[in-house]
C-alpha cells in the first residue's frame, strides 16, 4: 500500500481547514455555550437530588463526560453524509469514482486532514480546560493508552455508519431527513446526551447490544476509571473491535452492492 | 414603493405557498422521509428529556410537568419559525450565487416575498407533539382551562415566537457581509434547545446573558411564567410580548439594511 497518496489527501484536508478561521471561531463560542449550560443544567440537577453520586457517577465525573463527548463528537463528525449526498445530486461523485482510489478510502483520506487540525484547536483544549477547571479529575495513567485506542476505534465505527447511511443517499436522494435521523439516534443512544448510566433498566441493556454506545461511551468510560480491572477494558476495547470490523464490511458490502444503483443527472 | 393592504399580501401568500407544496410534492420520497425525520428528532428529544428527569422528582423547585410544561412550550414557540422561515437557512446561497437579485425586482416587500418562498411542513408534526406535551403537562399540573388562560396562552406563544424568528433573520443577514452566515444560523439555531430550561438554574452572570444578550429565555421561560406560576410573575414576563415584537421589528431592519447593500455578484 502506498501510503503517501493518502497523507497527501491529509495535508490539503488540514490547509483548506485552516481556512475558515470565522466558522472555528464562532464554534468555538457556540461550544462554550453549550458547556455553560450543561454546566448550569448538571450543577442544579445535582443539587436537587441531595446525594453526591447519582447511577454510580459524580457530578465531575458527569461534567467531564459530557464535555469531553461533545469535544469528541466536533473532533470526529466529518459530514460524511452529507458529502456523499451532495455528491451525488450534483454528480460530481462520477469524478470520485474514477480516482485511483476506493471511494471510501478517499473520502475518509481527505478527512484525515481535519482530524488534525480538530485535535489541536477543539480537542486538545477543551481537554485541558476540562482538567483544570475540575481540578485534575481526568485521572493520568495507563488509561490515556487505552483511551487513544478507543478513540481510534470510535471514529473507524462512526465513520462506517455514516458511510452506510450516506450510501443510503443513493437510493432515496433526500440527504437532510436521512442525515437528521442518523444524528439523532447516535447521539442519543450513543450516551452523548445522557450519560448511558442514567438510562432506565431494559434500555440500557438493549442500548450496550448497539454499536452506537463504542463511539462515545465505550472511549468515556475507559477515560473515566483510574486503575481499571484489565478484564473490563479488555472487554469494551474487545466489543469495540468487534464492531469495527462488523460495520466496516457492512458498509464496504453495502457500498458495493449499491454502486450499480447509481444513476447520476449529468454532472 | 405604496405600501400595500394585509389582504393583498395574504393573497399571494396562499399562491406561492401552493405553488411552493406543488413542487414538495414532486419529490415524494424526501418529503416523506424528512418528515420521519423530524418526529425522530422530537421522539429523542423527548426521550432523553424523560431519562434526565425520571431520575430526579425535582430541579431547582421545578416538578417534572412544569419542566414538561416549558418544553412544550418552547417545542410550540419555535414552530412559526420553522415553518415560515425556513428559507433564511438558503440565503447565504442566493447571495452568493447572485442569484439573490431576483428578489430585488419584485414590486412587493422584498423580505416578505424572500420569506413566503419556502413553507416547511415539517414544522408541522413538532407543533403537533409540542401542544401533545402541553396538554399532557397542563392537565397533570391541574391548570385551570378557562378561555381566558387560552388567550394568555395563543398571545405569549405567538409573541415568544418572534423572538426565535427575529435572531434567526438576524443571523441570517449576517451573510450580507461575511459570507458563510451557515456557523452563525447554526450557533443560533442551536439556542432552542436551551430553551426549554427555567433560566433560574443559571448564576447572576448567564441570566443576565439569556435575558438581554440572547434572549432566549424569552422563548419559553419568561411567557410562561404567566401560565405556569400566576403568583409571582416578574415584570419581564409582561413585557415579553413587547420584546418579542422589538426585536422582530429590529431584524426585520437589519435584514433590509443588509439586503439594500447588497449590490449582486454582477452575473
Amino acid at each position: 500500500m502506498n501510503l503517501k497518496k493518502y497523507l497527501t489527501l491529509t495535508r490539503a484536508g488540514i490547509i483548506e481547514s485552516l481556512q475558515f478561521r470565522l466558522g472555528t471561531l464562532v464554534m468555538i463560542i457556540g461550544n462554550v455555550l453549550y458547556l455553560t449550560v450543561i454546566y448550569f443544567l448538571w450543577d442544579s440537577i445535582y443539587k436537587s437530588s441531595g446525594t453526591d453520586i447519582v447511577n454510580g457517577m459524580t457530578f465531575t465525573d458527569t461534567l467531564i463526560y459530557l464535555v469531553l463527548a461533545t469535544a469528541l463528537f466536533n473532533f470526529m463528525e466529518m459530514y460524511t453524509v452529507w458529502e456523499i449526498g451532495r455528491n451525488i445530486q450534483s454528480g460530481k461523485i462520477v469524478l470520485d469514482l474514477l480516482k485511483p482510489m476506493e471511494y471510501r478510502s478517499y473520502l475518509f483520506w481527505s478527512y484525515s486532514g481535519s482530524f488534525v487540525t480538530q485535535f489541536f484547536f477543539t480537542f486538545l483544549p477543551t481537554f485541558i480546560i476540562v482538567g483544570l477547571v475540575t481540578h485534575g479529575a481526568i485521572p493520568m495513567g495507563i488509561n490515556l493508552l487505552f483511551f487513544v485506542i478507543s478513540v481510534i476505534m470510535a471514529i473507524i465505527i462512526n465513520y462506517s455508519i455514516d458511510f452506510l447511511v450516506g450510501t443510503i443517499c443513493l437510493y432515496t436522494e433526500s440527504i437532510w431527513g436521512i442525515n437528521i435521523m442518523k444524528q439523532v439516534i447516535v447521539l442519543l443512544l450513543s450516551g452523548a446526551t445522557v450519560p448511558i448510566a442514567f438510562f432506565p433498566e431494559p434500555f440500557k441493556t438493549i442500548v450496550n447490544y448497539l454499536p452506537f454506545q463504542s463511539i462515545y461511551n465505550a472511549p468515556l468510560t475507559i477515560l473515566l476509571n483510574g486503575n481499571p480491572e484489565m478484564q473490563d477494558v479488555l472487554t469494551i476495547l474487545g466489543t469495540q473491535l468487534i464492531w469495527c470490523v462488523v460495520m466496516t464490511v457492512l458498509s464496504k458490502l453495502f457500498w458495493k452492492a449499491s454502486l450499480r444503483q447509481i444513476t447520476v443527472n449529468g454532472g | 414603493m405604496k405600501s400595500k393592504g394585509f389582504r393583498f399580501y395574504f393573497r399571494i401568500y396562499c399562491k406561492i405557498l401552493a405553488q411552493d407544496l406543488k413542487s414538495k410534492m414532486s419529490y415524494r420520497a424526501d418529503f416523506i422521509i424528512s418528515t420521519i425525520g423530524m418526529i425522530f428528532t422530537n421522539i429523542a428529544g423527548f426521550v432523553s428529556f424523560w431519562i434526565l428527569f425520571r431520575n430526579f422528582p425535582s430541579i431547582n423547585g421545578w416538578t417534572y410537568y412544569e419542566m414538561l410544561f416549558l418544553y412544550g412550550f418552547s417545542l410550540i414557540s419555535l414552530t412559526p419559525v420553522q415553518c415560515f422561515f425556513d428559507n433564511n437557512w438558503s440565503l447565504r446561497i442566493y447571495v452568493y450565487s447572485g442569484d439573490f437579485i431576483k428578489y430585488c425586482f419584485r414590486p412587493i416587500n422584498l423580505f416578505f416575498y424572500y420569506q413566503s418562498e419556502v413553507f416547511d411542513i415539517k414544522g408541522l408534526g413538532q407543533l403537533a407533539f409540542g401542544i401533545g406535551t402541553l396538554i399532557y403537562a397542563w392537565v397533570k399540573i391541574g391548570l385551570a382551562f378557562t378561555p381566558l388562560m387560552i388567550l394568555k396562552m395563543i398571545v405569549f406563544l405567538l409573541t415568544a415566537s418572534l423572538i426565535m424568528i427575529s435572531m434567526q433573520n438576524a443571523a441570517a443577514a449576517t451573510c450580507f457581509w461575511i459570507q458563510n452566515s451557515f456557523y452563525v444560523l447554526d450557533l443560533v439555531f442551536r439556542f432552542k434547545d436551551y430553551a426549554k430550561y427555567p433560566i433560574t438554574i443559571f448564576n447572576r452572570l448567564f441570566r443576565f446573558v439569556f435575558t438581554f444578550v440572547m434572549p432566549i429565555a424569552f422563548i419559553a421561560y419568561y411567557p410562561s411564567l404567566v401560565i405556569l406560576r400566576p403568583d409571582e410573575i416578574p415584570i419581564l414576563s409582561w413585557i415579553s410580548p413587547l420584546v418579542g415584537c422589538l426585536f422582530f421589528f429590529l431584524s426585520y431592519k437589519f435584514w433590509m439594511y443588509g439586503a439594500m447593500k447588497y449590490s449582486g455578484t454582477g452575473s
